[in-house]
């Protein structure tokens, strides 16, 4: 019988928290990144470490109760941060990321050409300033108005799938969500997530029946 | 635009390389609207180059000079010190909203407040020279990160806000050092010519931007 290739990265493990004791040094040819199941930050490096076919490790950290330790890896206890074998230690998401474009061979995930890579860096900064832009309630304020129903149905479908509880990160964007999510036209128009999701089954699978899914 | 900040950082950048490069300056408090086909956000600095090729966001540009032209590189090649410098870079990211939140509120209000919180931003980045024990935030050398930071300590003697730098001594060290480098000697502004553009752009004067001209 074929024995399956063994996965590489594992991160489907129990998160450490408070009284764990510390992960010991990073063995030599790996690299280690501390990290959250559901964290959209660290996804980002996760993402760029499987894509790359980097051999690493998942550390990951209870965010709610976070062990005494881990502030020894980053200064305020968030996550990514990447650690190697040189004891040598990155955090930031995109700084995470890059390192790992530039000190791995393989792969490049950021383009060669100079004004390329500019061009994706601009665009990275054009997403982070619709994260960044909030200091009120709603987009346009204290009150739902035209901005918040146009950038709704983006951030409906990544609810469906249960956006990442990331506490630290984006608390102004849950709030936005939950707040939304108590709107009564947001409400009236709510999509099931299991009708949801059973319509992207039939339409990932070019089937036409797709659009009707869920109707009597 | 003369005074601007960020743009200073892609000015010190392109004289450190040697870039030859012409200057449009833009007038911040009355925008022609040619220019938000060049940025649409309207913010400088912005590039253009003969290719049509636009690039803004003033850490971007920066980097983006260092790739593209030859001569000495700011950033380093090594992967992880070049980590390094956006981690510092990351550390300096609170300065900018604070020192413009100030210079919005310096007059109608107390602002310890906000001195503490940028003494206490400054004290990490003391830290930072304190680990390192380089005379420079990317080693004995000057390079990217001290340029991307510089512009805001040049306008602590105009701002009056030197006392934040009083507990940091390695840092007022470094910016010592830092006015004696020829790129930044050559940007060098004047504090009186800052001082009294900052009192015209506070009254939203259009001829702010052009002071001293």
């Amino acid at each position: 019988m074929r024995r399956r290739l063994e996965i590489q990265c594992e991160d489907e493990t129990r998160s450490l928290g408070k009284g764990s004791c510390p992960p010991g040094p990073v063995p030599e040819g790996l690299i280690r990144i501390y990290s959250m199941r559901f964290c959209p930050y660290s996804h980002r490096t996760r993402l760029v470490l499987k894509a790359k076919g980097i051999r690493h490790e998942v550390v990951n950290i209870n965010l709610r109760n976070k062990p005494e330790w881990y502030y020894t890896k980053h200064p305020f206890g968030q996550i990514p941060v990447l650690e190697n074998s040189q004891c040598q230690l990155i955090y930031e998401s995109v700084i995470t990321c890059e390192y790992l474009d530039d000190a791995y061979p393989g792969r490049r995930l950021f383009p060669y050409d100079p004004y390329e890579r500019a061009r994706q860096k601009m665009l990275l900064e054009l997403f982070c300033k619709i994260l960044d832009y909030q200091n009120t309630t709603y987009f346009g304020g204290d009150c739902i108005s035209m901005i918040d129903y146009l950038l709704w149905p983006w951030f409906e479908r990544l609810d469906v799938y249960g956006i990442a509880d990331c506490v630290n990160h984006t608390p102004a964007l849950r709030l936005w969500i939950a707040a939304m999510k108590q709107d009564p036209t947001v409400c009236a128009l709510l999509i099931d997530k299991n009708i949801f999701q059973g319509f992207l089954n039939l339409y990932f699978q070019n089937n036409p029946q797709a659009f009707d899914f869920g109707l009597p | 635009m003369r005074f601007c900040a960020f743009a200073e950082r892609t000015l010190l950048v392109l004289n450190a390389k040697g870039i030859r490069h012409e200057v449009i300056n833009i007038n911040l408090k009355n925008k022609p609207d040619w220019f938000f086909k060049k940025n649409p956000l309207g913010l400088v600095p912005v590039l253009e180059n003969s290719q049509g090729q636009l690039i803004y966001e003033s850490a971007i540009t920066c980097e983006y000079l260092d790739e593209a032209y030859p001569g000495k590189k700011l950033l380093p090649d090594d992967p992880y010190e070049k980590a390094c410098q956006k981690m510092v870079f990351e550390l300096f990211s609170k300065v900018p909203s604070l020192v413009a939140s100030y210079l919005r509120r310096r007059d109608k209000e107390d602002c310890s407040g906000l001195k503490e919180e940028l003494c206490k931003e400054f004290s990490k980045l003391e830290e930072v020279l304190n680990n390192k024990k380089t005379a420079f935030f990317g080693g004995n050398s000057l390079s990217m990160i001290d340029y991307l930071i510089w512009p805001w300590f040049e306008r602590l003697e105009a701002l009056e806000l030197n006392e934040c730098v009083g507990h940091t001594p390695k840092l007022k060290l470094w910016m010592a050092t830092m006015r004696k480098d020829p790129t930044v000697s050559a940007l060098h502004i004047d504090v009186k010519a800052f001082q009294c553009f900052i009192e015209l752009y506070l009254q939203n004067s259009p001829e702010a931007c052009d002071y001293g001209l």
